[in-house]
């Protein structure tokens, strides 16, 4: 086990920030870190955990000139969607009452705002750079713009202390206090894997050896409130250990890491951990009888934190990590727990190896009673999150019509471009049409021109010979009289 | 759908924006202490009056002009608005028609030159929708073309809605009547295409294609001298303007007494 120095200053971390306002939402963000991104892709830094869930892979893709940084509580941004906080707060776009103000042209104004933010991110953007960019009333422009500052998807600089607003729309996005020094445990294997931050390096790493547990024997009294804590008070590790009591900081860390529930999750690779399921066998019988039935209900009634009652810390420890990695991963861990202790039940029972983590444990015998619970409350914690069998399958149909459906606006979409094509093909046609008669047209007033020249020339030929007539008539007439006078 | 009858005339409805939002265009030009400043933009009546007062406050900060704007900016707008809200409680006229619409500007270094018809009878049509459309299809750099033209249409449609108001009509030539009564012939809203000619059995839809070129938009990037040429001339044009106008009005009172 590993617990950091504080990292260097230049790192910019928050603790778990607490926004006022989100209680209604889903569990506030149970891992801190601030989350760097790089303004091409999303990536998502690990959270620095404190139990061994694997963190996701980071991308290659974080070698950029800058990073932009966002709090961590405005973590849910994501360019090709549009968040609940967003729905909620900006609910004028929403809710259909005007037909100009829609999702899309929110879309619009936000995608704007922080593409144009993003193109300059070491100078902050102004109100008025935004509104003169954007096509809208300016009404609007500043709902968004405020809404975007507000939660540090612009202008926000991590050094910054921001002045604590009046609560006016509570949604503020950082501590007040200073950067605090954060302790961040790795287990061993997390350290190895080198799945930290990549601000940090193992350099920054002290080796801390928890060796003190016989210093003071936990009790389920105790296991409880600091689970409780935890929940309550995230990595607070002050906190937390101020609710346990009689527990030092390291105590609380090194007692929490020690529960085997976050190894339970790493089932299908840990084969080796089949002793830890057994402890959590161990655990449901110290728990009063009966918790696993009211439990469903409860579940049913708290679709966000299901299973988080504090009465009941294993459920709501279960409730809480299940939650984090997320159904199926739960439910594939689950089984695979049951299943390795199906093996473990072969292979003739094995004690929990940590005795002195469980002075109610060695109950072999009742293994059987214990798979039974087991699944009973694996299958308490998959109802919890919505899922069966049924709904499984459900799923499945609902993906075969999604499929069909788009076979068939494929279908649809080639028709519609040899309709197209068709159209296109009579618009040539017509096109050509007008051209020929355009010709037709002028040959036919070519001929009209003709046909007038050659009127012309008849009427003068016609002229001519009127003219030569009557002169040939005259000139008949002098000739007769011209002979007659000689005779004389 | 409303059913469509063609050239009926519609009953007079309650002054608003022939547009699905009742958006108001603003145009501000002040002139402070030799400083000038100029913006328009598109405004929504019913926000709060606080907000007046606020957009003239970040505005200034923003673009960092002395605090004596932001009084003048609110009251410039603050005039604006009443005047839009002294025209709502009146009836409009419309009838079926479409007018041609211009647009002629210049947005930084971009000219945009464009007409087209738009269907003032159509409530639901949508002028930011065509300005967005507009530069997207054109591909236009500048993000601020986009405004300017949605701006620019709005108030060619204002100028249209407040002219189709019978009680305004009087008042503003009586006022504009010295200056003489062209003025008001002139405005944007131009001449009413006859929808039964166009449409009927002679007209097609198909525009002939000799008068395409009329309708083509025409967008042209200058260069910064050019810029800065008309910049000037405009300047100059402006204060030409404004002295002209100060000598009338003078004029004006001082024999308006007589």
């Amino acid at each position: 086990m590993a617990s950091t120095s504080p990292p260097p200053a230049p790192a910019p971390v928050l603790s778990l920030p607490n926004p006022p306002r989100p209680q209604q939402l889903a569990q506030p963000p149970p891992v801190a870190a601030v989350k760097s991104e790089v303004p091409v892709a999303e990536p998502r830094d690990p959270p620095a955990s404190f139990s061994s869930i694997p963190p996701e892979p980071s991308p290659a893709a974080v070698a950029a000139s800058y990073t932009i940084t966002i709090p961590s509580c405005s973590g849910w941004f994501s360019w090709d969607q549009i968040h609940d906080t967003e729905r909620r707060i900006l609910s004028e776009f929403f809710d259909g009452k005007s037909a100009s103000k829609n999702p899309g042209v929110y879309k619009y104004y936000r995608d704007s705002i922080i593409r144009r933010f993003r193109g300059n991110p070491s100078r902050k953007i102004t109100f008025t750079d935004a509104r003169r960019g954007l096509v809208g009333d300016v009404g609007s422009i500043r709902r968004v713009f405020d809404f975007l500052e507000e939660w540090g998807l612009i202008n926000y600089t991590p050094s910054a202390k921001p002045s604590a607003k009046k609560g006016e729309m509570g949604d503020d996005s950082e501590k007040k206090e200073a950067p605090r020094r954060i302790y961040i445990i790795l287990c061993a294997r997390c350290f190895v894997r080198g799945d930290y931050r990549p601000g940090l390096s193992s350099t920054d790493f002290k080796r801390v050896d928890i060796t003190e547990e016989t210093k003071a024997d936990w009790t389920d009294k105790e296991t409880i409130h600091l689970l409780e804590a935890i929940l309550q008070y995230g990595e607070d590790w002050k906190k937390v250990a101020e609710h346990v009591g009689t527990k030092s900081e390291i105590d609380c860390v090194a007692r929490f890491i020690k529960l085997p529930f976050g190894e339970q999750f790493l089932g299908p690779e840990e084969v080796g951990e089949y002793g830890k399921p057994h402890q959590k066998n161990d655990k449901v019988v110290t728990v009063p009888e009966g918790e696993n039935v009211p439990e469903q209900s409860v579940s049913k009634r708290m679709r966000l934190t299901p299973l988080a009652d504090a009465s009941n810390p294993i459920m709501a420890q279960v409730a809480f990590l299940s939650a984090m990695v997320g159904s199926d991963v739960a439910k594939a861990a689950a089984q695979a727990a049951i299943s390795s202790l199906h093996k473990v039940d072969i292979a003739g029972g094995n004690n929990a190896s940590d005795d002195r983590l469980w002075p109610a444990a060695s109950d072999g015998s009742k293994e059987e009673g214990y798979k039974i619970k087991l699944s009973s409350y694996v299958e308490a914690v998959a109802a919890s999150n919505g899922q069966t069998s049924s709904d499984v399958l459900n799923e499945a149909v609902a993906e075969a019509q999604s499929q069909l459906k788009k076979e068939e606006q494929d279908v649809e979409q080639y028709l519609s471009d040899v309709v197209q094509v068709q159209m296109k093909e009579i618009q040539d046609k017509i096109v050509q049409f007008e051209e020929l008669e355009l010709l037709v047209e002028k040959e036919r007033q070519q001929l009209r021109h003709m046909k007038d020249l050659l009127f012309a020339d008849q009427l003068a030929i016609m002229q001519h010979k009127m003219q030569l007539l009557s002169k040939g008539n005259e000139r008949g007439e002098k000739v007769k009289q011209t002979n007659h006078v000689p005779c004389l | 759908m409303r059913s469509f009858h063609p050239g009926a005339s519609k009953a007079p409805m309650k002054f608003r924006m022939p547009t699905a939002e009742n958006f108001v265009p603003i145009r501000l030009d002040l002139d402070i202490d030799g400083q000038r400043f100029k913006d328009a933009f598109t405004w929504n009546p019913s926000d709060p009056d606080s907000e007046v007062i606020n957009f003239a406050k970040r505005t200034a900060k923003d673009l960092k002009l002395p605090p004596t704007f932001v009084i003048q900016i609110a009251q410039s707008i603050q005039t604006q608005l009443a005047e839009f809200h002294s025209y709502e409680g009146q009836e409009m006229h419309i009838k079926e028609k479409i007018v041609p619409l211009k647009i002629d500007l210049r947005v930084n270094n971009t000219v945009i030159r464009d007409q087209f018809l738009w269907d003032i009878s159509n409530l639901e049509s949508d002028p930011e929708e065509f300005a967005r459309t507009f530069c997207k299809d054109l591909d236009i750099g500048d993000p601020e073309v986009g405004p300017a033209i949605a701006v620019s249409i709005r108030e060619q449609l204002y100028e249209i809605a407040t002219q189709s108001i019978s009680s305004a009509r009087e008042t503003r030539v009586g006022k504009k009547g010295r200056r003489g009564g062209d003025i008001v012939a002139n405005s944007k809203a131009g001449n009413m295409v006859d929808l039964g000619k166009l449409f009927g059995s002679k007209g097609s839809v198909i525009r002939k294609r000799k008068e395409w070129y009329l309708y083509e938009p025409i967008v042209d990037i200058l260069s910064n001298e050019e810029v800065g040429a008309l910049d000037a001339r405009e300047e100059l044009n402006a204060r030409l303007k404004r002295k002209l106008d100060e000598k009338e009005e003078s004029f004006q009172t001082r024999y308006s007494h007589g």
